[in-house]
Order: structure tokens, then sequence, then C-alpha cells
């Protein structure tokens, strides 16, 4: 039986869930003020960035879903206030509605209100952050119950060692903070092929079952139809190599992660989970896109597996790294950040769950994973359609 | 040392090894399943081990999932990958059929 912390620490918020780190969020709303906003982050310790590249012409599901992301992003439970910077008002307005409802603290600054000058907006994006920065300064973190805590799982470049040790562990931290009251999510539909039915099956209704197997089937439509054979793409020529030789080999895997509990939900890319429990999120299965789905839907931290040393992380959600692969964790000891590889030699998987949450709580009270100490990541949101 | 191959469920068709074996090497099993095989083929590490002698066209199940289809006779202790396992899936051709 595993038994961790009954709290977390955490910096409460207006609305929404306690944060686990307190960052000045530089959100950038169009691809015109990119360049721009990254020189203000950049210029302030203490700032992360993230936003799009995009912004005009997005029509339809397309258009909503990143609207939904970026407004994910703005209240996103690690950032204790928010520069907005985009290059016109109209789509700022937006957001801004977000973030009055919200009530975190924020500056917006507009292209278009400094005469499109790029450096003015530099220079007066420096002075609105550093004023929130010292506003941040002064708020404590706090014990927060774990039906607060929400965290994400991923794996990426997996090898069999994923799904035989690394994955099963993270389903093992699943099921423990499911029954403490918090929620887990869980993503890259493709990877669930195969093992549909048993999902459909651990589904709290039967019409969540069958969205569950349409989203499967969709994905696979979707691979087939643009006349892709899955063998080189998922699993990829490294997974191959690797020793993974078929979709479901490595899905049956990569659904270890979670765990035994009733299915909750069916969530759309970036859509917040309703209740707590286990959730599924319908999105690609790219590390960039799939962690940024789920940080805008509010995760805290995301619980990363990898076979062969995937180095990608949230910019805004501390992203613990775990291989199961001794060879991996021993060549990537400052990137790797849990080596979970005695799983393979001897080690039982209560033993390490438990190492395991006590590394997720002290990460909650601020110790850096190395993806936050080199500032690797950062945040992409999917495109599900063309632009006009 | 003798070399090891994990196993996740007791049926298992398959083995992982935990590190790279020659042809001939006695494999020792741990995980669900326990006994001894010996490789058929040179098998680098975590990569798959027939554990019983696998017809072509049967599906190869590890620990309780079906992880593809046999495309060729295997025999006990011979390397399962790519050239002799075939996704149930992934082929747009056999999707159709």
């Amino acid at each position: 039986m595993v038994r961790g912390p009954e709290t977390f620490r955490g910096y409460p918020r207006p609305s929404g869930r306690p944060g686990i780190r307190n960052h000045l969020l530089v959100l950038n709303a169009t691809g015109l003020t990119d360049a721009a906003a990254r020189r203000i982050a950049g210029a302030l310790p203490g700032t992360v960035f993230a936003g799009t590249m995009f912004g005009m012409g997005m029509v339809g599901r397309d258009a909503e879903l990143h609207l939904a992301a970026l407004s994910g992003l703005a209240v996103h439970p690690n950032c204790g206030a928010v520069l907005l910077i985009g290059a016109d008002r109209t789509r700022l307005d937006q957001l801004i509605a977000v973030l009055d409802r919200d009530g975190r603290p924020y500056a917006a600054l507009g292209l278009d209100e400094v005469g499109h000058d790029a450096h003015l907006l530099s220079q007066r994006g420096l002075a609105l952050g550093a004023g929130l920065l010292r506003r941040l300064s002064a708020q404590q973190p706090q014990d927060c119950p774990l039906i607060d805590l929400l965290l994400a799982f991923e794996c990426g470049l997996s090898d069999p060692s994923s799904g035989l040790a690394a994955n099963p562990l993270l389903g093992r931290v699943a099921d423990w903070l499911v029954d403490a009251g918090g929620s887990v999510m869980l993503g890259e539909s493709i990877e669930w092929l195969g093992t549909e039915e048993e999902l459909a099956r651990r589904a709290a209704t039967p019409e969540l079952g069958r969205a569950l197997k349409q989203a499967v089937r969709r994905r696979l439509d979707l691979a087939h139809a643009a006349g892709l054979d899955l063998l080189g793409t998922n699993p990829n020529a490294a997974n191959i190599k690797a020793g993974l030789s078929t979709i479901e080999e490595k899905a049956s895997g990569a659904v270890q992660k979670a765990g035994t509990r009733p299915i909750r939900s069916l969530l759309a890319y970036a859509e917040t989970p309703a209740t707590p429990g286990l959730h599924f999120m319908d999105a690609p299965s790219y590390s960039p896109e799939s962690l940024t789905g789920f940080v805008a839907a509010g995760a805290q931290m995301i619980l990363f597996t990898t076979g062969l040393g995937n180095s990608y992380c949230s910019a805004l959600a501390p992203t613990l790294k775990l291989s199961a692969n001794a060879a991996t964790a021993g060549a990537l000891g400052r990137q790797i950040d849990f080596d979970a590889s005695g799983l393979l030699a001897g080690r039982t998987m209560d033993d390490m769950a438990d190492r395991l949450i006590e590394e997720i709580a002290a990460t909650a009270a601020g110790q850096l994973t190395y993806g936050e100490i080199m500032g690797e990541g950062g945040e992409a949101i999917s495109r599900f359609g063309e632009a006009i | 040392m003798t070399p090891v191959a994990h196993t996740v469920g007791a049926d298992d068709m398959v083995a992982y090894l935990l590190a790279d074996v020659a042809a001939g090497a006695e494999t020792s099993l741990q995980g669900a399943a326990t006994g001894a095989v010996t490789a058929q083929d040179a098998i680098s590490v975590f990569h798959k081990i027939a554990l019983r002698p696998i017809r072509a066209g049967e599906t190869v199940w590890r620990g309780g999932w079906p992880i593809g289809r046999a495309t060729a006779d295997i025999a006990a202790g011979a390397h399962v990958h790519t050239h002799n396992l075939v996704s149930a899936h992934a082929t747009i051709s056999k999707e159709s059929k």
C-alpha cells in the first residue's frame, strides 16, 4: 500500500487550483509580438514565457480551441501574475475578460497602444512586468489539500522499459492520488490503440466508453486517410531500434500510466476536468503540443517517463523526468530527475512509488527539476485546421 | 553472469532481455514467469525473446495484451521484432480487408 502526504505546498489563487510555483507569466497572444514578448520575459528573472505564433484568420473549432488554450495558460495555477502582450486590443480583450473573472494581478499591453513601436513595447512591458513581479514576491505558499492537485502523465521516446516499469510506476501514483481525492490526466489518444475495450470497461459511463473508442478510431482513421502506416511513425524509428515492434505493444505499455481506477471523462484539448479522479484528454501525441494541452487544462506538474531520454519539458509546469532504463538514467544523470531502473533489478513497485511520491512532494514544495534548472521546454498550442 | 529476461504475465509468449545476449546463451526469466530459455539469435537489450514456438498468424500476447501478429513461424528462443511481428492495426491494406 502506497502512503503519501495529505497536503502539498501551493500558492492560493483567486480562482482555480493553487500553484506549486509563483511565476510571472508573459503571455504572448499574437505571433507578431512574439519576439518583443520573449525579450521582455528574458529580461525579467522569475518570469516564464508562453504564447502563440498565430492569432489571425483562425476559424471554427481551431479558433475556439486556440483561445481556450491561451485562456487556460493565462490562468495557469503556477502563475501568480500575468503580463499579456499582443498586437491589438481585440485579441487581448478576450484574455483580459478571462483574467478579470479570475482575479489575479495582470497587465496588458498592445502594440497598437504604443504606436506599433516594438522598442517602446519592450520598454513599457519591462516596467509593467517589474511591478507585477514585486507584487508576486510578497505571496507565500501554504498547505493545500490533495483535491487541488492535478498531475499530467506523458511518455516520450519510449523503449520497452517504459511499459515494463516506468509507466506502471506512474499507474501506482495515479491510483494513490485518485484515492486521495486528487486528479490525474493522460493524453496521446493514438497510444490507447489496442487497449480501447479495456479502457471502455473502466469508463464511468457507457457513453464515455464509446467516446474513448471513437477517439482512438478517429486518430487511426486520420493516419490511414493520409496514407500513413503507423510503423515508423508510431512506433518511430528510435522506438523500434530500442525494441518496440508495434503500436499496440507501445500503447499497452503507455496506458499503464493510467493505473486501475475508473475513467471519469474524455477531455477536449486544453479542457479542465470538472471533477477529481482520472481523466483522458483526446489530443495529439507529440510532446510539445501534448504537454501544453495538459498545462492549459491546469496541470501543475507533469510526470514524464522516457526510455531513451526525451529532454522536452513544459515551461509552466515542472516536468519530472523518469526512466527505468538504467543506461539512460546513468548517461543522462542531469536530465533524468528520477531513476526508476531499480524496478527491473528487484525493487518493489510500492517501495519505488513511495520514493516517487516523496519526490513529487519535494518538487511541489520548490525543489527544481533539471528541466527548470536548464530552462528546457516551452509551450506549443495545437492547431486543428487551416487559417484564412 | 546469466543474462536475465523480464516477464509481465505468467502466460506471456515473449520476455524482454535486460542485457544483450549472444546466440546460444542460456537466459533466466524474472518477473511473473520463471525458468530459462536458450537464445537462438543474438538479441539486444530490451528486445523480445520468444518463450515458446509461435506459429505464423498467431496473436502474440504480453501481460494480458495482444502486441501483434506473427508473420512467420518463430522458434522458442528466437528474436521477436518487426521482421516477424506486425501490428493488427497499423497497415492500411489489412484494415481495408
